[in-house]
């Protein structure tokens, strides 16, 4: 089974500019079974201020397995993630 | 309920540029910035040359602009005159409340001028042999064109009759979401088919401005003007309504917004829910003496502002069975006075209306600024602080679970029926209660016919309570559980046992 660590930027700014809704979207997958989630765990953790340093105007910021999405949106992040699942 | 608030809780280009502009305004104050510097702003806020979402940049901008403006408590521009954007900028800048009416504005140019109530048929129309649109139209005006259901708009009466006996759902009936959103009917159409709020019947709930998806609706703040004020040195205190639990993310327990708000500047934080459980055993006591005694027709609670102006102005023959107990909001400012003489108030809620109670003559003296929780989000934003970075130990406990529980709906009544039950255990307490503007016309309309004598009348402008009010920032949903939670660790749970209430029958 293949692993997702999904890590959103917890920080006022990120939380203002919509990082719960992402995390609502992350949320739902993970209650799709596994066959749906085409056999992967998806790890979410809401984790303070990973968007310092990055610059401005960039929140909210997402970090997939380590690889960092800055104005992340529910659909950039939810088409990330479907293109790591499927990824062999 | 019709098309209503399908849009709330859910983070869309809408909400991050309100909130963008509070943040904006705020750093503005924060950083002294020269007040000519908002005519940047607009950029900052659309930057480059590509339109995102409409259809040009230099639209954006000026729309951003207009919204600029109002957050600065500014009015519009007159769209065919010349006027920088920092007009009248001077003025407005002080660090005291600056309003001009009206409260509530549409940007005309915004507007995507929506029909007005329509009912269209939709490609899911097969041209069925049955057609029984055709049936039940009472005016005739449906026919058959190109093998497809076509509705004649002039002769069409929008019953919606069509609508609900379609068996392929191809008939659809909308109306404009502000319209939709308004329990009072207050949007009419300018002569360029765009909205436009007739300020006569308008209560300033603030309901139109979170629906509007194109927004091009927004009301005005005061956050430059109370910020100038904290930074001016004066004692500033700040009074924060029971639907703030959880509106600041996971991070931002109530104990972590109080440190945050201090942080702010602040000289000090109430809850208003103690102005809430003064009032809920305040109304208990009225409620014995007037209703259960059958002087009083009813009592129908005063908390929320516009419910309470749209009771007393639709319904004038029973007006005086609207309580006139203090809200929350103006009881909470009077403890603060009496402690803090010299203290400026702001009050900071979910709500546009307050805004406008807090202009009221007897309340003027009271409250001095009003804010909403998105406004200071964006002040939390601008000054850089993190709840994840403030340590606090203290736990939080002015109020009772009865006060914080004002911010759901029903809450209100089970805080007046608790202290009912308590105080005056041979009474017989009988509820109603109503949310969201219509319905609570309807309510209205019954206690009028004198269906409700004897009851006691809970009406919440917003559907779902304050929770889900105009200037909120958490899904409704959510709020009603994280408020529900703080209330349930409250340590005192009766408004009775309050230390803020006086105790005399």
């Amino acid at each position: 089974m293949k692993k997702l660590n999904v890590e959103i930027c917890a920080c006022n700014r990120c939380i203002m500019m919509g990082a719960m809704d992402i995390r609502e979207n992350v949320e739902s997958l993970k209650k799709l079974k596994t066959q749906l989630r085409l056999n992967t765990q998806v790890d979410l953790v809401m984790s303070r201020r990973i968007c310092q340093n990055l610059g401005e105007e960039i929140s909210p910021v997402v970090s997939i397995n380590g690889e960092v999405m800055t104005n992340a949106t529910p659909e950039s992040v939810m088409e990330q993630i479907i293109k790591l699942t499927q990824r062999k | 309920m019709e098309n209503t608030n399908k849009m709330r809780g859910i983070t869309t280009p809408v909400t991050n540029i309100r909130r963008k502009v509070f943040t904006e305004i705020a750093k503005m104050a924060y950083h002294d910035k020269d007040l000519s510097y908002i005519e940047q702003l607009p950029y900052k806020i659309v930057p480059g040359e590509v339109a995102k979402y409409r259809d040009n940049i230099f639209k954006e901008r000026a729309i951003v602009g207009e919204r600029l403006r109002l957050a600065m408590g500014l009015s519009l521009r007159p769209v065919g005159e010349h006027q920088p954007l920092a007009n009248g900028i001077e003025e407005c800048a002080k660090p005291e409340k600056f309003y001009e009416p009206p409260l509530v504005n549409v940007i005309p140019f915004a507007c995507n001028a929506c029909a007005e109530t329509t009912v269209t048929v939709t490609n899911n129309c097969r041209g069925c042999m049955a057609h029984p649109c055709m049936s039940v139209c009472p005016v005739k005006a449906i026919s058959m064109v190109n093998g497809r259901s076509h509705i004649n708009e002039e002769k069409c009466i929008r019953c919606g009759r069509c609508v609900d006996v379609c068996p392929y759902t191809a008939i659809v009936k909308y109306n404009r979401p502000c319209a939709a959103a308004c329990g009072v009917d207050a949007i009419e159409s300018d002569e360029l088919g765009r909205a436009k709020i007739n300020y006569d019947k308008c209560v300033s709930c603030g309901q139109c401005l979170v629906s509007c998806p194109f927004a091009a609706i927004s009301d005005k703040s005061q956050i430059f003007q109370l910020i100038t004020a904290i930074k001016s040195g004066q004692e500033v205190i700040a009074e924060i309504a029971p639907a703030f639990v959880g509106q600041f993310g996971p991070m931002a327990t109530p104990e972590k917004v109080f440190a945050g708000l201090k942080e702010l500047g602040f000289a000090d934080v109430y809850e208003v829910a103690i102005g809430a459980d003064q009032g809920a055993v305040e109304e208990a006591h009225h409620f014995a003496h007037k209703v259960a005694t059958g002087e009083q027709k009813f009592l129908a609670t005063s908390c929320c502002p516009s419910w309470s102006v749209m009771a007393k102005t639709w319904f004038p023959e029973v007006a005086e069975c609207v309580s006139d107990a203090l809200t929350p909001m103006v009881a909470t400012a009077r403890v603060i006075k009496k402690e803090h003489p010299n203290a400026k108030v702001v009050f900071i809620g979910p709500c546009a209306a307050k805004k406008l109670e807090a202009q009221r003559r007897t309340v003027k003296s009271d409250v001095d600024f009003v804010i909403t929780f998105e406004e200071l989000m964006g002040m939390f934003v601008a000054k850089d602080i993190e709840f994840s970075e403030i340590e606090v130990t203290e736990p939080l406990e002015q109020a009772t679970g009865a006060g914080r529980g004002y911010a759901c709906s029903g809450g209100v009544a089970d805080a007046i029926s608790q202290s009912v039950k308590e105080l005056y255990p041979d009474i017989d307490f009988k509820v109603d209660r109503a949310e969201g503007l219509r319905d609570c016309r309807k309510m209205m309309t019954l206690a009028k016919a004198g269906k409700r004598n004897g009851y006691l009348l809970e009406g919440m402008a917003c559907p779902g309570g304050c929770v889900a009010g105009a200037g909120t920032i958490l899904p409704i949903n959510k709020a009603q559980v994280t408020v529900k939670l703080f209330k349930d660790k409250s340590t005192k749970h009766s408004a009775t046992e309050s230390d803020y209430v006086e105790h005399q029958k």
